[in-house]
């Protein structure tokens, strides 16, 4: 990936960032979408594995620091996540829009799942439930904006594709 | 596959690994030791962030709030709207109360069910029937006058004609009793629909606008004296023998939401008292807004029984004699205290009454002064009907108390004696 390449991936994902904290509070929905997750893939995709795990590895450490308890749980997850999109997309090689939300709707559901696991965000029927129910919907919704993202940034990111 | 091979890197491996090692270090890290590099990381990378949320929240919060408002704001709107038609609505029965008190005796009171403006405009659903002693061609009055008269009655309901049905008439007077005309509707375009018209006066007799018309009772269908309209102005005609002049009606169609109706019996008495000058009615309603405040009903409550509020309610018996017709009270109608004799006889005598009234100059100086349904009552009540004469014979106050009238009386019917009624006189004529 050549410099400047890196300089735009580096902008799509400090503006994604910036929509993660601005947006989601602004909607305050039930669902919501994952800007964050988004950001994460969109550079996962378009990194080395291990330079994705590190991103996701930063990234989930963030977020980390505004919780309370469980500090580095979201980072393992979202450095999982991160790696394990670098790698198919790699050994799959497919650019596809459509491949890409489906990305997105795995990488938010699998971070999702990971949390339970990891954090222990919820237990018993409440778990079943987020991971069922409320992880799907909002795995589903960052798809859909992960697709509108793509879109939008389209001629920011076209000749960022290794 | 060059991709896999380069996927699989052992530099890729190691960041990996060196990720999930430093994660699950992040994860084992005890509280004092967690603190200060999750701090460092809120106040530096973070600090622009959450101050973005924070801003963020606050827009969704105020976003929230001017809702709220609107939502207040609106409600608060509908309210107002919601308490206007209550005051009016309140203000209406407050005057078909007054009426009330003023009729005492020979009503109905019914709601209208069907409003006008559907399928046959002009007509009026009632919400009484025979059941409650209504008749045919019984007239339907409001407080400000003629409404109608009724036409099919069923036990529970009945259905009559407004002023405006192309079918109604009524014999009508100026208020003075100079001019005499039949009253019909006007039948003219749409804001002209609910005008009246008095045709048949004859040519000798101008009437100025503004001259209130009222029934003639002629005819015997309407009693003599419930207003119609006043005059607004002539209308020019083909007939050079007879002058025919354009009425408001006193009634306002859209505010008919409840009536009374007078019974046979009632319209065979005669109202002429009643709207006499219209300040009967609203000196009776001025009584019932008054007695409507809490404080004045306390006050009323602990004054002894011959208080305004209750002498108000004394009815002023239209009797001959004292033969009391004791018809069975099956309907909730207020019943006259006593039968009276042929209808034109009585209709007759009620026309001189008023007639008499009307002539004489002390009861006009009284009107200046005094309140008219006072002064109605104190020149045609015998002695002993006044609330006063209650204390000479028992301990049973009021004329009122013995009428079988329920409606405007405070003691029931059956709580008095034989003796206590037969001891109060009958009124003067």
């Amino acid at each position: 990936m050549r410099g400047w390449d890196t300089v735009r991936l580096a902008f799509v994902f400090v503006l994604l960032l910036v929509l993660h904290f601005t947006i989601r509070p602004l909607l305050g929905w039930r669902v919501e979408p994952d800007f964050l997750i988004i950001g994460v893939l969109l550079v996962a995709i378009r990194v080395r594995p291990g330079t994705a795990a590190l991103v996701g590895f930063v990234t989930g450490l963030m977020v980390d620091s505004l919780a309370l308890e469980h500090f580095g749980a979201v980072a393992l997850a979202t450095s999982i996540v991160a790696f394990s999109a670098s790698w198919l997309k790699a050994v799959f090689f497919a650019d596809d829009v459509v491949l890409n939300a489906f990305f997105f709707f795995l990488g938010k559901w699998a971070l999702d799942i990971l949390l339970v696991l990891i954090a222990h965000r919820a237990l018993g029927g409440d778990a079943v439930m987020q991971v069922l129910v409320w992880s799907p919907l909002a795995a589903m919704m960052t798809a859909l904006a992960g697709l509108a993202a793509i879109v939008i940034l389209r001629p920011v990111l076209s000749r960022s594709v290794t | 596959m060059p991709s896999a091979a380069r996927a699989f890197t052992r530099r890729d491996s190691l960041l990996f690994v060196v990720s999930l090692v430093l994660s699950l270090v992040a994860l084992g890290l005890p509280p004092h030791l967690r603190q200060p590099v999750a701090a460092a990381l809120r106040r530096s990378v973070l600090a622009p962030l959450v101050s973005l949320q924070r801003s963020a929240e606050l827009t969704h919060e105020a976003w929230r709030t001017r809702e709220q408002r609107q939502e207040a704001r609106d409600s608060v709107a509908l309210r107002a709207m919601r308490f206007t038609d209550v005051e009016n609505e309140n203000a209406h029965l407050r005057r078909l109360l007054g009426l009330g008190r003023q009729l005492q005796w020979g009503f109905v009171p019914a709601e209208v069910m069907r409003a006008p403006g559907g399928a046959e405009p002009y007509a009026i659903t009632l919400s009484a029937g025979a059941n409650a002693g209504i008749a045919p061609y019984s007239p339907i009055v409001a407080p400000n006058g003629l409404v109608g008269m009724v036409r099919t009655v069923d036990p529970s309901m009945s259905i009559g004609i407004m002023f405006a049905h192309p079918d109604f008439r009524a014999s009508a007077m100026s208020e003075d009793g100079s001019a005499f005309g039949i009253v019909a509707a006007h039948q003219g375009s749409d804001p002209e629909r609910f005008l009246l018209e008095l045709r048949g006066v004859p040519v000798r007799n101008s009437l100025a606008p503004g001259t209130l018309i009222v029934t003639s009772g002629l005819g015997g269908v309407y009693p003599r004296g419930i207003p119609l309209g006043t005059v607004l102005g002539e209308l020019k005609t083909a007939e050079v023998w007879e002058r025919t002049y354009l009425l408001r009606p006193t009634v306002t169609p859209v505010d008919l939401s409840s009536v009374m109706v007078l019974l046979p019996r009632r319209v065979t008495a005669g109202v002429a008292p009643v709207w006499a000058t219209g300040r009967g009615v609203d000196s009776a309603v001025r009584s019932i807004v008054h007695a409507g405040d809490s404080l004045a009903r306390a006050a009323v409550a602990e004054r002894p029984p011959e208080s305004g509020v209750e002498r108000a309610a004394v009815p002023v018996p239209v009797t001959r004699d004292t033969a009391r017709h004791d018809a069975p009270s099956r309907t909730p109608a207020v019943r006259p205290p006593a039968d009276s004799g042929r209808r034109d006889t009585t209709r007759r005598e009620t026309a001189r009454r008023d007639t008499t009234r009307r002539e004489a100059p002390h009861d006009t100086a009284r009107r200046d002064t005094t309140r008219r349904d006072t002064t109605r009552r104190d020149t045609t009540r015998s002695a002993s009907a006044r609330p006063d004469s209650a204390r000479l014979g028992s301990s049973q106050p009021t004329g009122a108390r013995r009428d079988s009238g329920g409606a405007a009386t405070t003691v029931p019917h059956d709580s008095l004696t034989a003796s206590t009624r037969d001891s109060i006189p009958s009124r003067l004529p």
